[in-house]
């Protein structure tokens, strides 16, 4: 469903993305890791143009768009298909929990204001906030805002959810429950690719684990495969200094 | 020698240089909409950095922020008669000179100070926003104006605000200039009213107290409407 070919990005002299091929089939749950600077985070951004990259092309559920030529109307379209939930949770500040949620139903699937609340609240129950509807993003637990920006991201109806370190600025006590949230979506047949070292999601709810190293993509496999059978040896450093194993 | 501070004749300047209020008021008023206009759109063309424009807009501000409001309004007072004239010359029309009252010297000149300013508020508290907000819009596949209009441009108000409010209290101090190009505001009514006495002390004081009641009265209403736009940010406990 997605397919991504010959990705490169660089930012100034540093070539983050050195082209990045991969496949992704629809219901799989990505998981991407790798060492700091290995450009994790900037591919996952590159999927809905949030970065820009310098070449190559990018599917997702039909739409393609080449880096070379993309226009307005292609960027538009790729965005469609994707929602990303952000390590900083990046709530609009000014709007309550349930506008949140509505923005974008009200304002890019234009629903009238009754059904998009009505939808709205739905998704905020989904992800256990019903009662947190009217309450501005600044009076929510870190673990409260990381779940209303999944929600968010639910509204959208994407063909894949992108989470970028969604538990990484949490307290280790709201892990727990950002966690269960993304297990349940994954449980509904949701294709996700997460980049995150949380191992417990990657063990439990991971299908698939990318590491990826300087740009490139150094293991691809089931997590039993990449953490038990790296098959290079800069994955198995990475993976012992990074205590995965 | 009379008295040395006399009382009942500053009560009795206090009708006269009130009625003048309106005046001040007018051109504040007038001033602060069009500049709070003319620097959101300065703001908009360096935001996002429209070429040709944001040269034209730097020009401007820099302009206007490094000349006295008084240089301005006589530069406006004398020229835009002169260019007038010189359109009138060139292409035949018939602009009449005289039929412009001076107020509106002082609103053009006024408004062009002004907005120069705020237009380095506006757009100060809009980077001030955090890229995430944008990134976040994006997300969810909201257009630029979109986001603009829903996320950026009301937290950047609600950013803006103080700086703003300081704007609008400077304009106010500024209109006292216009008697300068003939307008009659409270400071030239109270010039007028003191000249016949010779006793410019108690009006000056009369004028003081009454832009301080002015400025104290918006000041308040900024300190509710402030409230207003903040009410989604969690307040530190002081």
């Amino acid at each position: 469903m997605i397919s991504i070919r010959g990705l490169e990005k660089s930012f100034g002299d540093n070539r983050v993305l050195r082209g990045v091929n991969l496949e992704i089939a629809k219901g799989e749950i990505l998981t991407i890791i790798g060492p700091s600077g290995a450009g994790k985070t900037t591919l996952l951004r590159t999927l809905n143009w949030l970065d820009v990259p310098d070449a190559g092309t990018i599917t997702i559920d039909g739409a393609t768009i080449d880096a070379t030529r993309a226009t307005k109307r292609s960027i538009k379209q790729l965005r469609s298909k994707s929602a990303m939930v952000f390590q900083h949770y990046n709530l609009f500040n000014n709007k309550t929990a349930l506008e949140n949620v509505t923005e974008s139903l009200i304002l890019v699937r234009k629903l009238p204001r009754a059904e998009a609340e009505a939808r709205g609240r739905q998704l905020l129950e989904r992800v256990g906030l019903s009662d947190k509807c009217d309450t501005y993003p600044s009076f929510l637990s870190g673990g409260q805002q990381q779940r209303v920006g999944i929600a968010r991201a639910l509204a959208v109806e994407p063909k894949v959810i992108l989470f970028d370190e969604p538990t990484s600025a949490l307290d280790p006590e709201w892990v727990n429950e950002v966690l269960a949230v993304m297990t349940e979506i994954a449980r509904d047949g949701m294709t996700m690719i997460v980049v995150s070292h949380e191992m417990r999601f990657v063990r439990n709810v991971s299908t698939r684990v990318v590491l990826l190293d300087d740009g490139h993509i150094l293991e691809d496999g089931t997590p039993e495969q990449v953490f038990q059978h790296p098959r290079h040896e800069r994955a198995v450093q990475f993976l012992r200094q990074a205590d995965l194993q | 020698m009379g008295k040395i501070f006399d009382l009942s004749f500053m009560i009795s300047t206090i009708p006269p240089i009130v009625g003048k209020l309106p005046v001040t008021l007018w051109i504040v008023f007038l001033s602060g909409a069009i500049a709070l206009v003319l620097g959101f759109l300065v703001a908009m063309v360096r935001y996002f950095h429209v070429r040709i424009l944001t040269q034209i807009c730097k020009v401007y501000v820099s302009f206007m922020r490094g000349t006295p409001a008084m240089v301005q309004l006589l530069v406006a007072y004398y020229g835009i008669p002169i260019f007038l004239r010189a359109i009138n010359a060139s292409l035949g029309t018939g602009f009449s000179v005289n039929g412009i009252p001076a107020v509106v010297f002082a609103v053009f000149a006024l408004s062009l100070n002004s907005g120069a300013f705020m237009s380095e508020t506006i757009r100060g508290a809009m980077l001030a926003i955090n890229a995430g907000q944008l990134e976040a819009c994006y997300s969810v596949n909201l257009s630029t104006w979109q986001a603009l209009r829903r996320i950026i441009l009301p937290q950047a108000f609600t950013n803006a605000l103080p700086a703003l409010g300081n704007s609008f209290i400077s304009l106010l101090k500024e209109t006292s200039l216009v008697f300068y190009i003939s307008v009659i505001d409270m400071m030239a009514q109270a010039k007028i009213t003191g000249s016949r006495s010779y006793r410019f002390f108690e009006v000056y004081i009369v004028v003081a107290l009454i832009y301080w009641a002015v400025c104290f009265l918006m000041e308040r209403v900024l300190a509710l409407l402030e409230r207003h736009v903040r009410r989604y940010e969690r307040g530190i406990v002081k």
